[in-house]
């Protein structure tokens, strides 16, 4: 994967993303991701709050419309992390908690799709009165936000290379 | 003098058992800092979520039964000052001679201010408003300014790194 990395790397783009100066650039990519990770995991932690009974009166109807924010804070990620990536692709793609992370993301949503369409049915059917399995699944998606932030967290402090030229 | 009561706080700080232990330990820190994002999360999943409320949306939810969420902000901001903390102990000089770590700094107590505010002038009446209704202007700074400092908060928690001494 070494010459992919280095035609990545020695982008002009890549370049832009690692060394320039201004604040506006890899700092500002950083604060987007961070910003963006709390938004996205934020408004599933109020949804799967309101599941698991923190704030019972709560209706579903309205609450649903932070899953808008979720999806904001996703695609904030989802670029700043390509931008990332761009800056230091070695760093990431040498590393097996980044591959983790990725399925840890997928898995995420899918259970927040899961939780999200199974408490409408219940809601829609009969009354306020929520399986126990929802619930279960509202505490798997919270565990899994916890994962996908630890990992997130210690990539900083398992990679073995930065470039392909420089190890971590 | 000043630089003399900043010195000894350093020194205090930095031999702390804190400190010491973040320092030392193999995989404190890394942990410690998990946890602090993780507790960012949930301050956004519960203050940010009511702020958005503030701010009118998804307005046909209680204002009441959103409060409830509160509780668990203030957890979660309990846990990022007692990590926050020990980071500040582990190694004082990087963050008191820290322009970001002022900055941060400022941002809290903006936000710490507008809570009061919010709690003394505006919560109160926000009550007795329907859901649906727009909420009032008072509501709506307060929710924005809320928003606006933790987004600052963030930020220049992120900038740390770019400005240590």
């Amino acid at each position: 994967m070494d010459p992919l990395f280095t035609w990545i790397e020695t982008s002009a783009l890549s370049i832009w993303l690692r060394e320039s100066p201004s604040l506006l650039v890899f700092p500002f990519m950083l604060i987007l991701h961070t910003v963006g990770l709390a938004f996205f995991v934020g408004a599933n932690v109020a949804w799967n709050l309101r599941v698991l009974g923190l704030v019972p009166r709560v209706p579903f109807g309205p609450l649903q419309r932070y899953f808008l924010v979720m999806w904001i804070g996703f695609w904030t990620n989802a670029v700043s992390g390509v931008a990332l990536l761009i800056a230091y692709p070695t760093k990431a793609f040498t590393n097996p908690l980044f591959y983790a992370k990725l399925v840890l993301i997928a898995v995420g949503i899918a259970v927040a799709l899961r939780v999200r369409r199974d408490v409408l049915d219940a809601v829609a059917g009969k009354g306020d009165a929520l399986p126990a399995r929802v619930r279960m699944l509202a505490a798997a998606s919270l565990a899994c936000w916890v994962a996908v932030i630890f990992a997130g967290r210690f990539l900083a402090y398992t990679c073995t290379r930065l470039t392909v030229e420089t190890t971590c | 003098m000043l630089d003399e009561v900043l010195r000894s706080v350093q020194v205090y700080l930095y031999y702390s058992p804190q400190g010491e232990y973040l320092r030392e330990a193999r995989w404190a820190w890394p942990i410690f800092e998990s946890l602090h994002f993780l507790g960012m999360s949930v301050l956004l999943g519960t203050v940010g979520v009511f702020d958005l409320r503030l701010l009118g949306f998804a307005r046909w939810i209680p204002i009441a039964a959103l409060h409830r969420l509160i509780p668990l902000g203030v957890s979660a901001f309990v846990l990022n000052a007692v990590t926050g903390f020990c980071f500040l102990s582990a190694t004082p000089d990087q963050y008191l001679l820290n322009r970001a770590f002022l900055w941060k700094l400022t941002f809290m107590l903006v936000a710490g201010v507008n809570v009061l505010v919010f709690y003394a002038r505006v919560f109160r009446r926000l009550l007795e408003t329907e859901p649906g209704a727009a909420p009032p202007l008072a509501a709506r700074l307060a929710g924005g300014v809320s928003l606006c400092a933790w987004i600052g908060v963030m930020s220049a928690g992120r900038l740390l790194t770019f400005f240590r001494p």
